[in-house]
């Protein structure tokens, strides 16, 4: 897989972001930008262009929850991919976050191959990948 | 001198006002806690140690996994480092030696298709290691509840202080909120075991998503 999509990881733990931009590199998507909460997310968002948004849950300021809402109520926004990547493991916060539009959602600990495989499905999709 | 430490021992069982003195301490505590709503929150309180011990747990087993993998992984790298480094030296000496023969018998090829096999090696091992540091994030979201508990305890009892301070006290200790967001959601599932409506797999959260239509 790859291409010039490009990516934004969203996590407060920058090891965590590190992991994911590498894995991202290894899978072959080279282009990722990152933030440590919803808040700078956001501004990144608007203020320059990305194709797909991997977001952590537990977070400072804003959480994954409250990023995504602003996500899909943003119609230049709305259209973005957002995978929630993170250690929320109780049904309901799996069920809210589909329910809200997450394109998917991975629960830590996770391997490669499971980010490879939800990326791949999310972007046949979303048809950004064919 | 002993006559003297005992007169001082305020725990002295011979003196019958000892009894009327903690019986006495006692009810004011309790209606202290009363009056200040606490006796909930400690028994909130105290009925969250537990949990802590076990988020603990899994930090010392998360972290102490985490190490044995990156060792282990390193330990795996270096033997198929060394793997590498003796092929080359074997085939380097082949070719000072011999080119035509090296070149003929197949040697060089052979070589270049372990070093291919080597490397894919020794990339997954890298990679395996970077996984481990995913230790960092989990656990951190983990003693991130613990100090916030901590927190909640170290209020709970200065106000307890405060409230039963001896009237004529010239300082009081001050109230500083120094609890954190009390975090809403619930982190990772520390006890597999016991993860009432949490899921422990990637697989599980697939099967409930398909089951939604998602």
């Amino acid at each position: 897989m790859s291409n010039q999509l490009r990516f934004l990881v969203v996590d407060d733990f920058s090891t965590m972001r590190r992991i994911i931009r590498n894995l991202l590199k290894e899978i072959g998507f080279t282009e990722a930008d990152e933030a440590e909460d919803g808040v700078a997310a956001l501004q990144k968002l608007r203020s320059s262009t990305f194709d797909f948004v991997v977001s952590d849950i537990n977070m400072p300021n804003m959480t994954g929850f409250e990023l995504l809402s602003e996500i899909k109520k943003d119609e230049k926004l709305k259209h973005l991919p957002v995978l929630m990547v993170t250690a929320e493991a109780r049904k309901e916060d799996i069920v809210l976050a589909a329910q809200q539009g997450a394109a998917g959602y991975i629960v830590k600990p996770f391997t490669k191959a499971t980010l490879e495989d939800k990326l791949t499905l999310i972007l046949k999709k979303t048809g950004l990948q064919s | 001198m002993s006559a003297v430490l005992l007169q001082l021992n305020p725990l002295d069982a011979s003196n019958p006002d000892i009894h009327l003195k903690i019986g006495a301490l006692t009810r004011q505590l309790h209606d202290s806690l009363q009056q200040l709503g606490l006796t909930e929150k400690l028994q909130g309180t105290a009925q969250e140690l537990p949990d802590v011990k076990s988020r603990l747990s899994y930090i010392s087993r998360l972290t102490g996994e985490a190490a044995e993998k990156v060792l282990n992984r390193v330990d795996q790298a270096k033997t198929e480092h060394e793997k590498i480094s003796a092929q080359t030296r074997r085939v380097a000496t082949l070719l000072a030696n011999d080119p035509v023969d090296t070149l003929a018998n197949g040697h060089l090829n052979l070589y270049l298709d372990d070093m291919a096999k080597s490397s894919q090696l020794v990339d997954q091992h890298l990679t395996d290691i970077m996984m481990a540091q995913d230790f960092h994030d989990l656990t951190g979201q983990v003693i991130k509840r613990v100090v916030s508990l901590a927190s909640t305890i170290e209020e709970q009892l200065v106000e307890l202080l405060i409230q039963t301070a001896p009237a004529g006290a010239t300082t009081k200790p001050s109230i500083q909120s120094v609890t954190p967001n009390e975090p809403s959601l619930s982190g990772p599932v520390i006890d597999k075991d016991h993860a009432v409506g949490s899921v422990t797999e990637q697989s599980e959260v697939d099967a409930l998503l398909a089951s939604l239509g998602f």
